[in-house]
């Protein structure tokens, strides 16, 4: 059952029209960013793995989360529209699960068209060198999707209304991209060094963006321009850092769906 | 079987089903009817699993629809009156996802669509279908395979004559298989045909049940069974205006009660 349910989902998210956009625009945007992103001086010239695939980050922390958090929230409030499917003999959370694992394959596969696409690029024009670390920053964009998607369709599910989980999502997005940051560099400010840097790193876990970012940055040692909370977590956790951030997206992943499992079972449709 | 055992539904501080004793036997078509906003949609969707009960308890076949949802369900069609899945849906992965969950080959659920005549449309979405092609095809998956009960809610809305008939026979045939059927109708004259018995909501509350000629002599409304048109309109305007013009205890007819 778990299996035509899936299918059925897979069918559903394959038929709309945001997985073939999302493909296309985002394999011209990557294209466009391998190209021109990094050149120097305004020269066009790719610039191997390591430096583009810093660019292509930028471009998976902004583009990635906002698309799957509207994908997500649409979902999430179509729920409240599948009376028919609801009264059939299928768990209302094993419903739920199957949108995610349908949506997470669809716009996954789209994801990789986009980086596959900016990776044979780089790979033909530039050498394979540090190809692999792509590989794991297509590993770390699938991750974020998955979080993301996750946080989509609970606020879908809490807002009953597409409408209304569109609003949430697009709110949600710029906390997590843009309002965390703020609160980071806030605290940096208030905080005496010592107390900044375990604070920083709690609040890199309480956002799957900046975790994912920190964590991709990590792939090619950009530690640099990692942030503020990407240097206070290696500073507190050294090499653990990583397998936290991927442990902290796999729980942004889970939490959500659990908590939108357990309010869709035990409300109303 | 189908239970209401004194359910009741409040959404917020408004009561749109008050306690409610309901059984529906194998075999057994029960209609409910009553005007709009009379709970009986409310009373389809507790049984459905769509929405909990605030108060006392629904089983199909001896199963809980809150404690054992997925259980009670095992058997049960559903025809909401309203779609029911995203209008973006593909005919042919709904009835491939009915068929599995019913544990049927998908060949089954294709030819559940050819019989009123949409197989041709099995490859199109629920958007691209007119509405009362729409309700035939939710009533053919609703109606697929192994179905003990059956809850329909309004099924002959946006149906022509030809697709009308279409759900007195899926009513028919369910009830001959032995699914016990509980159907919501305006259709009055639908509800003569079919219906063993019938229960009358007015404001979320029972205020009459009983076969026609128990309603009939209820309402004080000259009856005979040879009757072609039974006079179910007068009948049931009789038993509605009554219930709003006093605030007794709801009527409770039972078999025999009828002169």
């Amino acid at each position: 059952m778990t299996a035509a349910l899936l299918r059925f989902e897979l069918a559903a998210a394959r038929s709309g029209r945001t997985a073939p956009l999302f493909a296309v625009g985002f394999a011209l945007a990557s294209l466009g960013v391998t190209f021109v992103g990094l050149s120097a001086g305004g020269v066009v010239a790719v610039q191997g793995f390591a430096r583009t695939s810093v660019s292509l980050l930028q471009l998976v922390v902004w583009v990635v989360p906002l698309l799957a958090l509207l994908a997500g929230a649409t979902a999430g409030a179509e729920c409240h529209e599948m009376e028919f499917v609801v009264a059939l003999p299928i768990a209302r959370a094993r419903l739920l699960v199957a949108r995610w694992a349908a949506l997470l394959v669809a716009l996954g596969a789209a994801l990789l068209v986009g980086l596959g696409a900016a990776g044979i690029v780089i790979g033909s024009l530039a050498g394979a060198a540090d190809g692999v670390r792509y590989l794991a920053l297509v590993g770390v964009a699938t991750l974020l999707l998955a979080a993301c998607l996750a946080v989509g369709l609970a606020l879908g599910v809490y807002a009953r209304s597409r409408t209304r989980a569109m609003a949430f999502a697009v709110v949600a997005w710029f906390v997590l991209v843009v309002g965390v940051d703020l609160v980071a560099i806030a605290l940096l400010a208030i905080l005496p060094a010592g107390q900044a840097s375990w604070g920083l790193s709690l609040l890199l876990l309480a956002d799957p963006v900046d975790a994912a970012r920190v964590l991709g940055l990590g792939l090619f040692r950009a530690d640099a321009i990692a942030g503020p909370t990407g240097a206070a977590l290696r500073q507190v956790l050294g090499g653990w850092g990583a397998w936290l951030l991927v442990a902290g997206l796999a729980g942004w992943t889970a939490l959500p769906l659990a908590l939108a499992g357990r309010r869709l079972t035990r409300r109303d449709l | 079987m189908i239970v209401l055992r004194q359910a009741f539904k409040l959404f917020g501080d408004r009561l749109a089903l008050a306690p409610t004793d309901l059984q529906v036997r194998g075999g057994e078509a029960v209609a409910l009817v009553g005007p709009n906003g009379a709970g009986k949609s409310t009373a389809l969707r507790i049984l459905a699993g769509i929405i909990r009960p605030s108060g006392g308890a629904a089983t199909i076949d001896g199963r809980d629809v809150v404690a054992d949802g997925v259980g009670a369900r095992r058997g049960l069609g559903y025809l909401s009156q309203r779609l029911g899945v995203p209008a973006t849906t593909v005919v042919s992965d709904l009835a491939a996802l009915v068929a599995a969950v019913r544990g049927l080959p998908v060949a089954t659920a294709r030819a559940a669509l050819a019989e009123p005549g949409l197989e041709s449309r099995a490859d199109a979405t629920l958007a691209e279908l007119s509405g009362g092609q729409r309700q035939r095809v939710m009533l053919a998956l609703a109606t697929l395979g192994r179905v003990d009960a059956l809850l329909l809610d309004e099924p002959s809305i946006s149906l022509d004559a030809e697709g009308a008939d279409e759900v007195r026979e899926a009513i028919r045939a369910a009830r001959q298989r032995g699914a016990a059927v509980l159907f919501a109708s305006h259709h009055l004259h639908d509800v003569a045909l079919l219906a063993d018995r019938i229960v009358v909501l007015v404001d979320g509350r029972v205020v009459a049940e009983g076969s026609l000629a128990e309603l009939a002599a209820a309402a004080g409304v000259p009856w005979s069974a040879e009757l072609v048109d039974p006079p179910i309109e007068r009948i049931y305007r009789v038993l509605v205006g009554r219930s709003r013009d006093t605030t007794v205890e709801p009527l409770r007819l039972v078999r025999g009660d009828a002169a």
